[in-house]
């Protein structure tokens, strides 16, 4: 853990309210990243992105700094994510309700500051389809390969993060993350033939 | 090699993890071979998609969060140099306070009046 991390830490634990605002800037895009690809939808991420947060900062004194703080807080966020796909799942109504990810990724990429350029409609266009192609490719996945190729290619964490996130060894880690990068790969090639 | 073992280490070797001889073997495989080298490019371009699914979380986060922490804690979460009397629920503290003040308040009843004397 770094002496940055290490003094955020110990700030969080004297309950320090500046502390926990840098906390959520800091990890508020990785955490609401995460929840938003393991759920599939806008509205779940900010319920679960907060109870996240929530739960950090009520059991932060638990921490013993055996990890990094950003791969605890990442497992928390795991942790809440598969929670929330049970209850989804044990609803009668519906399954998890995928948004429209085509139409939000098209409000999202063409969302730019002043300054920069402003991409061509056909080049938003395709960005939300491959983005809305990719994220029902990530859904079709089992919770726990979801959560790998998220960590991995979505969060770019090293094997050896991933394993203080899940718990799992480095060797289940690489197989597992295989086959769901195989399976997202085969349901792109379906879809793009 | 063939192709089913050359795709079984793509991932890793996409990822910098597979190790002499595997990688050597691989990368001789995809030397020679159209078909698994065309796999390999396809699956690296998928990998370098779902790098760029990202998602800014939304504006007023830190806001709804500090306020979920403010209404369950009924605002007495942060600043940890109360934390006594914030652990206190408020209703012992003000019947603690009532008690102090009978107390005061007998003590005073029966103090002795030739305790005080008065000035000369």
């Amino acid at each position: 853990m770094s002496m940055a991390e290490r003094m955020l830490v110990a700030r969080l634990k004297e309950r320090d309210e500046q502390a926990f605002s840098e906390t959520v800037r800091l990890y508020g895009d990785r955490v609401f990243n995460l929840v938003y690809r393991m759920l599939g939808s806008r509205a779940e991420a900010e319920d679960i992105a907060q109870e996240v947060f929530v739960s950090v900062f009520k059991t932060v004194d638990s921490f013993r700094g055996e990890s990094k703080f950003s791969t605890w807080l990442l497992r928390i966020a795991a942790n809440h994510c598969k929670n929330r796909i049970k209850y989804l799942a044990r609803r009668p109504t519906s399954g998890t309700h995928l948004d429209d990810v085509g139409e939000a990724a098209m409000a999202d990429h063409g969302r730019a500051p002043m300054s920069s350029h402003v991409d061509a409609p056909d080049v938003l266009l395709e960005a939300a389809e491959i983005e809305s192609l990719m994220q029902k490719a990530i859904a079709s996945l089992d919770e726990d390969q979801r959560l790998l190729v998220v960590l991995r290619d979505v969060e770019d964490l090293s094997y050896e993060e991933i394993g203080e996130v899940t718990g799992l060894p480095e060797g289940t880690i690489k197989s597992r993350l295989h086959r769901a990068r195989m399976a997202i790969k085969q349901a792109i090639d379906r879809h793009t033939r | 090699m063939d192709h089913q073992k050359a795709a079984e280490n793509f991932s890793a070797y996409l990822d910098g993890e597979l190790k002499d001889p595997e990688k050597g073997r691989l990368e001789g495989h995809l030397a020679v071979c159209m078909q698994c080298r065309t796999e390999l490019a396809s699956l690296k371009k998928t990998l370098g998609q779902l790098g760029h699914l990202r998602r800014e979380a939304p504006r007023d986060l830190l806001d709804n969060v500090q306020h979920q922490i403010y209404v369950r804690s009924r605002g007495r979460f942060f600043n940890r140099k109360w934390r006594l009397f914030g652990k206190i629920p408020f209703e012992w503290i003000s019947l603690g306070t009532i008690i102090a003040m009978l107390i005061y308040y007998v003590l005073l009843k029966h103090a002795s009046p030739g305790g005080v004397k008065a000035l000369p």
